[in-house]
């Protein structure tokens, strides 16, 4: 028996030679073999670039519903109907309009997360390695900031279960200290030829999107002076973009079937300001849409899918001084730097110019007169950058619209699974 | 089939057999005995081929012939012998031979009882195991092979298990020839995993995929559900038994896939002798059982304005049917030659099988060309290997079906006013394209003329086997098997252009799946007699297996006109690749106790690939007992030893897995994006888990076999408690992680119920037998367990899954109701108004499967089977009702129509509207009917020819007339309330759409031997 035993053993392990466990997936690559080398972290910084730029969508549709610059061609689309009806229709806290600005701002921050931890493992020179840093510090600190442009409050500390939601203020540091870590790695670790050759498209300035943030969210913050010196930091002539080249589509485009922006945008535009006919298609004849008995228009810019999408436009940095000067009290400076922005004709750059007449100083001397001036031409200049539920939050009654809802809901899967919240 | 069933049957007598034997030193110096002697039915007195016969105490046996004779030499010395006559299947019998100075002997005729409760019968219990019945605490049914292959108009082995296997749900999918069929025994055992049984053909796991390549039976988009499945590749002809292994109590040996049961497959093995032809042929002639009830009325009523040519309600129009050009009589014809023989150490079998079939739906047909060869040789006294192959290739020419979007044929008449003329448009050299324009909605005339969805699939399924007695003195045998099952799936769509609308530029998809499954099975098994009353009997095994399915689609869409292939402007093209392997070894220990009490405990350890390293090995536990209280002496001598002539109680216990829903699910997967021209990684939402485990089934299962006045009624029962807990099911996440989901071990669900199978001799009289088989199954499930507890999972239209309610039940609107329960009328319509609340409005799961059956010979050569199947208390979904009202092309909307005239006149004529009454489309309750029915299933009659009539042409004869599914008794309104549209879904069950029925079938048959 005991013999008989062995060879029974022995044939046994014949047939079960080749026999492994560890099968791989071959449809898909796993953690571990993307995170191995370095064409796995270079992969997983363009996918974090294209997690953002393919769902940007999803970072502005809220609030250019909310607030008057888009309507929806078709009024069967509940989750859009409530983002443009407010308070009157109740707001699901699953619908995708609440839970896609959530979800694609944390798979970015994830993706960021997963680089951060991850560069350090693989054998970068230290200018890449750094570069790419500063890239994943930047792009965490977009996603986070247009994440509080949504909601309440939000968690930053997603790495532990049941991560706890942090307030405005919190948030907002957080984003600055991101971007201004981001800014400081990028100056330590100088020029990388496989950064700006595997990495990031020539289209994107690295550097002067983190001043522009910086500026952004140092306004959005308060810090006014800080948000001047960052802006000042910005070369205005290099525009940072997201690209779409075949088959890539830009995603404002793709969401032309559902939504166009309201004719009123063009109809309360001042005489004369040619902004309106960069962003929409004058041209053409209004046709009907919701909320009822608005009109629409067919978008001018992203009327392609390979059209680009600015991250920031170079205007934006001058009004986010001229608003910062304002709030500063240093009325005559604002007034210059909205005059610039109104009175430019030509570009060097695709932007909105919108040749007006500049406005006299006795019209413009009072930081109310600054405010709403500033209002008015940040809507004009910044028109579906996802910029103007915030705007509203800021300028208040300076303005003349009122958001439809205030902050979305958190969503209710967020609700469902982390125990901190009790929503 | 299991390689210790076919030792036992057939090399155990090739390895004795002294003819021609050179190297074997068998020979006795005498001249050998020769026994002959035939077997037949005991009942039918028909004879039965392949019954292996036994000289006990020696080592010397045969098998039976066609003509169920057999004969044996046995070259042993003179005395007392028994000789034992067994068949899978059936109780042995024992012949006492005295041998003496007469060297031939004539037994003359033994026969063999079929009976449910055949204790002697040889059952399989797990790879390489096989166990008298007896020894065995759970329930194994057998369905012989020869039931198999006479079911009428059964093509496909699943189809012809229909009414056969106590309390299993079988039901074919669709009409269509090739069409899917699912089985379910012991109910439904998963939520997002698969819920058919294992397949195992001669020890070779084999593929029963039914996962869609093309959408043909409900969206393209959404379904997965395909008009096929694999198992339809096997040849009836050519089985010889069919073994259930319903659940965990009997198949714990199967391990991580046997949560749905087994069904084992034995094929016919060569036989010993010159070779013995057999040849059968069939024609059939099948019609659909009815047509949808269209409107025929000649005035034009709401949906002829919206929809078809009218101008105005009332207008008279001319009414078409355009079911008249769909269904035709579909003529199949079944054909299998088989030659089997052998001589000295080797035996062969050897079939080829053509079968053609046309569809009830014009352009739907089926061909399945089919070879065997089985060849077994015996190397020496202790070594024989035997090699299996077959080669199968079917091709079916598909029609769409079902919901819309797909250009369903039948779909189009019920969505269509029948006002609308569909036939050819000579001028403009077309079929006019459907006025439903935009919604996916064909011409079905246009299909069936110039569409294409044909599946081609070319298999091989091979084994080689080798049975190894290393120790002559000892009962030890090492058995190891190794078996393939390779194919390759070859489907196509096609839609030209100009199908669905002026701008539709048509599309092309042509889907391969290359699949391949293979295992090795080593066996050992030691039996050993300890004292005179106690037996061991010790079985140990190994087992690794390999899954890989690799499917590749290239499809295109703007198409040129006339381009039939994948090309042009717009093409892509994607590829998938799945491998599950798995290894695992077992150990069983059976005790026997005075040939009256057996226990029998089991291990069986496994690990798969699909699971991470630390839940990769899981253990597989079984043990049961089986009691023979008629073995007793008490019993025996008492009265109700009279009465109760064989009584055996049982009970068994075992625990099996279920794969996961997908093969990678343990790991965090990346997925490719192009971003700016560059490729770069994204993590997938789902998130990965290490720490996924097989879903787990347990069952107890309780019950005794009873046999009254020695057999002439046997009743089999059996009661089951199962739960299935760590159930697949996704997890949501905080989207604050950057996923989205994550499969867990979360769900848990419970099936409970009882099997009955009773089988009666009513009468066996000379020139007059009867017998009846009736079989009844409960079975109750209920989810216990969810992700939460207010989880509905919805899944396609209203099939949901809910805490505390049996699977797959019918949730959506329903009727409006006052506080006295009646249904409220809107005076809008004149029909029930509808309540805006979802609720649960119906069970697709039935309450009671049932089947009787019925068997007569009527003198010595005619033999009559009838064969009735049904079901009881589960409900349909009746989606084909709800669109031909809502369209207005349904014959009930003749009323509304009438109605809507007369309100013309007269404006205090109440209204009835059914055609686009939004209310009523979305009052799913008014859908949900009652689907029980019973089937006319089979009718046989066979009439044997007498030989001397044949001369020397043929050994034997007989002419066969049969039909299928002759007459349904139903009170469901629609065409056929077994079919789905979403195939072998799990969950989905119970919805009729636009679905082609179960045709009825007539055959006429004739099988020869010679």
């Amino acid at each position: 028996m005991r013999a008989s035993l062995k060879r029974i053993l022995f044939l046994c392990m014949l047939p079960l030679a080749a026999c492994d466990l560890d099968i791989e997936n071959p449809n898909a690559l796993t953690e571990e073999e993307v995170l191995a080398d370095q064409a796995g972290i270079i992969s997983l910084a363009v996918g974090m670039q294209g997690l953002y730029a393919g769902n940007f969508e999803e970072l502005i549709q809220a609030s250019a519903l909310v607030t008057d610059e888009w309507g929806t061609t078709t009024g069967s689309l509940l989750s859009y109907r409530t983002l443009l009806q407010g308070p009157t229709v109740d707001i699901v806290s699953d619908f995708g309009v609440v839970e896609e600005p959530f979800e694609t701002a944390f798979l970015v921050v994830r993706s960021a997360n997963t680089i951060l931890e991850n560069v350090g493992g693989v054998q970068f020179d230290a200018a890449t390695a750094g570069s790419i840093r500063a890239l994943a510090k930047l792009f965490k600190a977009m996603a986070l900031g247009a994440a509080i442009q949504h909601f309440e409050e939000i968690p930053i500390d997603v790495s532990v279960p049941d991560p706890v939601f942090q307030s405005r203020d919190i948030v907002l540091d957080t984003v600055i200290a991101l971007l201004e870590s981001a800014r400081t790695e990028l100056a330590a670790a100088g020029p990388s030829a496989i950064f700006d050759t595997r990495v990031v498209p020539e289209e994107f300035d690295v550097g002067n999107t983190i001043d522009a943030m910086l500026a952004r969210y140092h306004l959005i913050d308060g810090n006014y002076s800080a948000a001047i010196t960052a802006a000042d930091r910005v070369d205005l002539t290099s525009l940072s973009l997201f690209i779409y080249p075949t088959p890539d589509i830009n995603p404002i485009f793709n969401l032309g079937i559902y939504v166009s922006p309201l004719a009123s945008f063009v109809a309360e535009a001042e005489p004369g300001d040619e902004r309106p006919a960069f962003w929409v298609d004058v041209s053409a004849t209004p046709t009907g849409g919701t909320p009822p008995d608005t009109l629409l228009l067919p978008f001018g810019q992203y009327g392609t899918p390979d059209d680009p999408i600015p991250v920031f436009l170079p205007d934006e940095m001058k009004l986010i001084q001229a608003e910062a000067y304002t709030r500063l009290g240093d009325f005559d400076i604002a007034r210059g730097l909205v005059n610039e922005v109104r009175t430019q004709s030509s570009s060097t750059v695709e932007e909105p110019v919108a040749n007006l007449p500049a406005i006299p100083e006795a019209a413009l001397d009072s930081e109310a007169e600054l405010l709403a001036q500033i209002a008015y031409e940040r809507r004009y200049e910044l028109y579906e950058q996802g910029l103007r539920w915030e705007d509203v939050r800021r300028f208040g009654e300076a303005l003349t619209t009122v958001p439809t809802i205030e902050f979305l809901p958190i969503p209710r899967q967020e609700c469902v699974t982390n125990e901190t919240l009790d929503c | 089939m299991d390689h210790l069933a076919l030792r036992v049957r057939t090399l155990l007598p090739l390895l004795f057999l002294p003819i021609g034997f050179s190297f074997s030193p068998l020979v006795a110096q005498e001249q050998p005995y020769q026994i002959r002697g035939t077997v037949v039915d005991a009942v039918t007195e028909r004879p039965l081929p392949s019954v292996q016969v036994i000289l006990r105490g020696t080592n010397i046996g045969s098998i039976t012939n066609e003509a169920g004779e057999f004969q044996l030499r046995a070259p042993v010395a003179a005395g007392t012998y028994t000789l034992a006559v067994s068949s899978l299947g059936r109780a042995t019998a024992t012949r006492s031979l005295v041998l003496g100075t007469e060297r031939f002997i004539d037994v003359g005729t033994i026969e063999l009882e079929e009976s449910a409760v055949s204790l002697e019968a040889l059952v399989i219990t797990g790879a390489g195991v096989v166990s008298e019945r007896r020894r065995v605490g759970n329930v194994v049914e057998t369905v012989s092979g020869e039931a198999v292959a006479e079911a009428p108009g059964a093509t496909a082995l699943d189809v012809a298990l229909q009414g056969r296997v106590t309390g299993a749900l079988i039901s074919e999918n669709s009409g269509q020839p090739g069409g899917g069929v699912s089985v379910r025994l012991r109910g439904t055992n998963s939520i997002l995993g698969g819920a058919e049984p294992l397949y195992v053909i001669d020890g070779v796991l084999v593929d029963n995929s039914s996962a869609a390549l093309v959408g043909l039976g409900a969206n393209a988009s959404t379904s997965g559900a395909a008009l096929s499945n694999r198992i339809a590749d096997i040849d009836p002809d050519d089985i010889e038994d069919i073994q259930v292994l319903k659940g965990a109590a009997a198949a714990a040996l199967y391990g991580s896939r046997a949560n749905n049961g087994v069904i084992i497959v034995t094929t016919r093995q060569g036989q010993q002798g010159e070779p013995r032809f057999r040849f059968k042929t069939s024609a059939s002639w099948s019609r659909t059982p009815d047509t949808y009830d269209l409107l025929d009325y000649p005035f034009a009523g709401l949906g002829d304005v919206a929809f078809g040519p009218a101008d105005s309600i009332g207008q008279p129009v001319e009414r078409f049917d355009v079911q008249d050009e769909i269904y035709r009589t579909g003529f199949g014809t079944n054909s299998q030659l088989s030659v089997s023989g052998g001589s000295g150490g080797t035996s062969y079998y050897l079939s080829a099988g053509w079968d053609d079939e046309e569809g009830i739906v014009r352009s739907s047909d089926y061909q399945k060309r089919t070879g065997r060869l089985t060849l077994s040789q015996l190397f020496s006294e202790q070594l024989s290997a035997r090699v299996n192959l077959s080669v199968m290739q079917t091709e079916a020419a598909f029609v769409p079906e079902g919901e819309q979007g797909t250009g369903g044929v039948l779909t189009a008449a019920i969505f269509i006013p029948t006002s609308f003329d569909f036939s050819f448009d000579t001028i403009a050299g077309r079929f006019p394209i459907s006025p439903l324009v935009g919604s996916g909605h064909s011409n079905p005339l246009d299909v069936l003329a110039n569409w294409r969805a044909p599946e081609e699939v070319v298999r091989f399924i091979g084994s080689l086997g080798t049975d190894w007695t290393p120790l002559p003195a000892q009962d030890f045998t090492v058995r190891y098997l190794f078996g393939i099952d390779d194919y390759r799936q070859e489907s196509e769509f096609f839609r030209p252009p100009l199908s669905l609308r002026p701008q539709d530029t048509g599309f092309i998809t042509n889907p391969i799946r290359l699949s391949r499954q293979f295992n090795h099975d080593l066996t050992a098994d030691f039996g050993r007699r300890l004292s005179g009353s106690f037996d061991t009997r010790t079985t140990a095994g190994f087992r690794y297996t390999s899954s890989t399915s690799n499917v590749l689609v290239a499809s295109a869409s703007d198409l040129a006109p006339g381009q039939t292939t994948v090309g042009g402007a717009n093409q892509f093209a994607s590829e998938s690749i799945d491998e599950i392997r798995t290894v695992g070894g077992f150990i069983q220990e059976q005790l026997s106790f005075a040939e009256k009490l057996f226990l029998t405990g089991g291990l069986n350890v496994e690990g798969s690939s699909a699971f991470g390293a630390d839940q990769r090995y899981q253990l597989f536990p079984k043990a049961n007992a089986s009691y023979l209280l008629h073995e007793e002496r008490f019993w025996r001598e008492s009265a109700i030893g009279d009465l109760l002539t064989a009584l055996r109680l049982r009970a068994a216990y075992g625990e099996t897995g279920g794969q996961p829903p997908g093969a990678y699910l343990r790991f965090d997967n990346y997925f490719d994006v192009v971003y700016g021209g560059r490729s770069g990684y994204v993590a997938s939402q789902t998130l990965g888990n290490p720490d996924l485990e097989p879903e787990r089934q347990r069952e107890y299962e309780l019950g005794f076999d009873a046999g009254f006045w020695g057999g002439r009624m046997d009743i089999v029962f059996s009661y089951y408690d199962r739960r299935v807990t760590d159930l697949v099911l996704s997890v949501p996440q905080p989207l604050s992680s950057g996923a989205e989901q994550q499969f867990q071990n979360v769900g848990e669900l419970t099936n409970k119920g009882y099997e009955i199978g009773v089988s009666t001799t009513n009468l066996d009289a000379p020139g007059f037998s009867w017998r009846t088989r009736f079989s009844l199954g409960h079975n109750e499930n209920r989810v216990e367990e969810l992700v939460t507890d207010a989880d509905t999972l919805v899944t396609r239209y209203l099939n949901a899954v809910v805490e505390g309610e049996p699977i797959g039940v019918f949730y959506g609107r329903g009727y409006q109701r006052d506080d006295a329960g009646n249904i409220v009328i809107d005076p809008a319509t004149g029909l029930g108004a509808r309540a805006p609340d979802f609720k649960i409005i119906g069970d697709p799961n039935p309450d009671f499967v049932a089947a009787l059956g019925n068997t007569f010979t009527l003198g010595e050569n005619l033999e009559i089977d009838v064969l009735f199947d049904g079901r009881f208390g589960n409900d349909v979904a009746n989606f084909t009702r709800r669109i031909t009202e809502f369209f207005g092309s349904d014959a009930v909307v003749e009323e509304e129509i009438r109605r809507r005239i007369a309100a013309k006149t007269d404006p205090t004529v109440e209204p009835r509207i059914y055609t686009l009454n939004g209310g009523r489309i979305t009052n799913y309750e008014e859908y949900i009917e009652d689907g029980s029915f019973i089937k006319l299933r089979e009718v046989s009659a066979r009439y044997r020819l007498d030989p001397a009539w044949l001369g020397g042409f043929a050994e034997g004869a007989s002419i066969r007339v049969a039909g299928r599914n002759l007459y349904t008794w139903t009170d469901y309104s629609g065409l056929d309330p077994e079919i789905n549209l979403f195939s072998a879904n799990t969950v989905a069950r119970g919805v009729d759409f636009a679905t082609t029925p179960i045709p009825r079938t007539f055959i006429i048959g004739l099988d020869l031997t010679f």
